[in-house]
């Protein structure tokens, strides 16, 4: 990474907590990487006021915070259409954006919302199944392969759509995949999570709300370009950690649920990139540090992977291989080999199918 | 990968730098963006985009890739359409990024400082409409989208030129004084050639007009001309229906709408010849307060 590349990525991480000052050229850097991130909305929210801004730039900023407000907006709608489907028969708990919106959490505004996601305890999962049926949503088709891997090796249902709604619900279990390394009971999550005054829903605590963003940026895939995770794991330690005796608690969960690893590379990376106000002593009272060597390969991988690339060119061959390598990592944290392998061998095989289809379909045009 | 050479494009409320090795791609610019200047590609653009050849050893032919910021939003077309997938990834582009306006789907000509908005539906005939009206004298603002700023009130050009499709190639082309880039034959859009506004807009490119006529043209073929006035109720509904982004827009899209709506006077015109169509379209502007 060159260094105007790592000085703008760093403007525009800067630019997602607060306003930052720069002349229209350093602009149109820092919106096209915040774009790449999928932070322009954040961005905006923190700089659209700034009065000396040149025109196109506000536009730009005025854009992206428009559409972020919409998408809110749709989520707020998504909701609305779920609370009826919620009552006291079982906890049905809202997890990242949505409860980050529904608490409205500082980090809501402007941050863009995909999917809605709900976790219910395992053995009510069918039981919310078909309230969603019945309500009119809609499973996503799937073939009887990714079905059984939805159903048997992952944490979450296939995603949901009511026809006409504009975002998917994905429907949880637990928060880690029930194959992987880390595989826990969600329980004591669902225990501890608290109720949304005048809603039906419920949100985890505070400490297993940021232990839950830490899993999903680190755990959860091939961490490309998913610094914007780590700018909610940042908004969420700025947030809770106004309540006292947050860190004590945050350390103490993370020692009971195993999570210290997953926290760790939360802290370290939130405090490098974000200057995140982390009190040195969090992080040293964690057991799961990573070794010297462990570190040392995560912090040559994890910014070539997390951040974005030059905006220029292709994606060049050695971020390509930083998040091949970290996609490897994810799966072997994932499932043991004996599932992986086969699992892969799959992938790979239909992949091709599809590709040597296209080719016969897209051969004339 | 070599980049090529960039060079910027200024649409007037927008504006596009492209980079690409692709000598063609560049002749074809040349053609269809006759009046840009060689303009600094370093000052602020809204997209910034790369059309980069593919492998040359593909079995089934050489590509192009549309790339922006380091991804590539589209499938590659064949390498000598490289054009016709500048201008769609572009038009893309723009609509995820242009929301600080309402954007119609809509061409728009002016007069003096007087536009008429005409929105349609892909195939209704808009694009050709639109091209006759500015060989016949009306100054060209946009094809594809209307950009309507909703602070000012202003329809602002957005000085691409328009793709002419299929049929509408040849009934415009064969037009005094009109200039098209090369026909693409077989895209997934049919056969496209591009439509060359003049110099005289080109040099307006940065001036808004006020919006006076909305026209939803429908072309069917052997019809006679009719023409009705649509109350500003349903004028603001379908503005709305023809908008790519009235939904995001939330409340900002409501106000833009309808204060659109009221301002001007609404037309459904259906027609088959052009000429009569033009003739009609200039007796309702005079008849507009």
């Amino acid at each position: 990474m060159t260094d105007i590349q790592s000085a703008t990525i760093d403007r525009m991480l800067r630019g997602t907590i607060s306003p930052i000052d720069c002349n229209e050229r350093e602009w149109e850097q820092v919106l096209r990487l915040a774009r790449m991130s999928g932070l322009h909305g954040r961005l905006a929210v923190n700089n659209v006021q700034n009065p000396l801004l040149s025109a196109p730039v506000r536009r730009h900023l005025l854009s992206a915070a428009r559409v972020a407000k919409f998408r809110s907006q749709m989520l707020r709608a998504e909701l609305f259409h779920l609370a009826p489907l919620c009552d006291k028969d079982f906890p049905v708990v809202l997890l990242k954006g949505g409860a980050y919106l529904a608490q409205q959490l500082h980090l809501a505004t402007g941050r863009f919302v995909s999917d809605v996601d709900l976790l219910v305890p395992r053995a009510h999962l069918g039981a919310m199944e078909q309230r969603l049926r019945a309500g009119g949503w809609q499973a996503v088709e799937l073939t009887a392969y990714d079905e059984r891997y939805y159903r048997d090796w992952s944490h979450e249902t296939p995603p949901f759509r009511r026809p006409g709604h504009f975002l998917e619900v994905d429907l949880h279990h637990a928060i880690t995949p029930v194959t992987g390394s880390l595989n826990f009971d969600p329980a004591p999550l669902i225990e501890a999570s608290i109720p949304l005054a005048d809603t039906p829903f419920r949100v985890l605590c505070a400490e297993d709300q940021v232990l839950h963003a830490c899993l999903h940026c680190f755990h959860d895939g091939d961490l490309a370009l998913r610094v914007r995770e780590v700018v909610d794991i940042d908004g969420l330690l700025r947030t809770f950690a106004q309540e006292s005796g947050f860190w004590d608690r945050l350390v103490r969960r993370a020692s009971q649920l195993g999570l210290e690893r997953p926290l760790w590379y939360g802290l370290h990376y939130a405090r490098r990139w974000l200057d995140c106000p982390v009190p040195a002593s969090v992080p040293e009272s964690l057991s799961g540090t990573p070794s010297k060597i462990t570190q040392r390969c995560m912090d040559t991988l994890a910014p070539l992977a997390l951040l974005p690339s030059n905006p220029d060119t292709p994606v060049p061959l050695h971020v390509q291989l930083a998040r091949n390598l970290m996609l490897t990592r994810y799966h072997l944290l994932r499932m043991p080999l004996r599932l992986l392998l086969p699992h892969l061998a799959r992938k790979a095989g239909r992949r091709l199918q599809t590709r040597l289809n296209q080719k016969s379909i897209g051969a004339g045009v | 990968m070599r980049q090529g050479p960039c060079r910027m494009l200024d649409l007037g409320s927008a504006r596009i730098a492209v980079s690409s090795p692709i000598a063609r791609f560049h002749e074809h610019l040349d053609i269809v963006y006759p009046h840009q200047q060689t303009e600094d590609p370093t000052t602020f653009v809204d997209v910034r985009v790369s059309v980069l050849p593919g492998a040359p050893w593909r079995i089934w032919g050489r590509q192009a890739h549309f790339w922006s910021e380091a991804s590539q939003p589209f499938e590659p077309y064949p390498l000598q359409n490289a054009l016709p997938l500048f201008e769609w990834g572009g038009n893309w582009l723009l609509a995820q990024r242009l929301n600080a306006y309402l954007l119609l789907h809509a061409g728009v000509v002016a007069r003096d400082d007087g536009a008429i908005i005409l929105p349609a539906a892909p195939g209704s005939g808009k694009s050709t409409l639109t091209c006759a009206l500015h060989l016949a004298g009306w100054r060209f603002l946009s094809d594809e989208f209307g950009v309507v700023d909703p602070a000012s009130g202003l329809v602002l050009p957005l000085l691409k030129p328009a793709a002419l499709k299929n049929r509408s190639i040849e009934v415009i082309g064969t037009l005094p004084g009109a200039t098209l880039g090369p026909v693409f034959p077989n895209t997934r859009k049919g056969d496209v050639a591009h439509f060359v506004p003049d110099r005289d807009s080109f040099t307006h490119r940065a001036r808004g007009a006020k919006p006076r006529l909305v026209i939803f043209p429908r072309f069917r073929e052997g019809a006679t001309l009719t023409c009705t006035r649509l109350p500003s109720a349903d004028s603001a509904m379908r503005l709305g229906l023809n908008s790519f982004n009235y939904q995001t827009l939330g409340p900002v899209g409501f106000h833009a709408v309808t204060s659109l709506a009221r301002q001007t006077h609404a037309y459904e015109l259906e027609y088959s010849i052009l000429d009569e169509a033009i003739e009609h379209i200039e007796k309702l502007f005079a008849e507009v307060p």
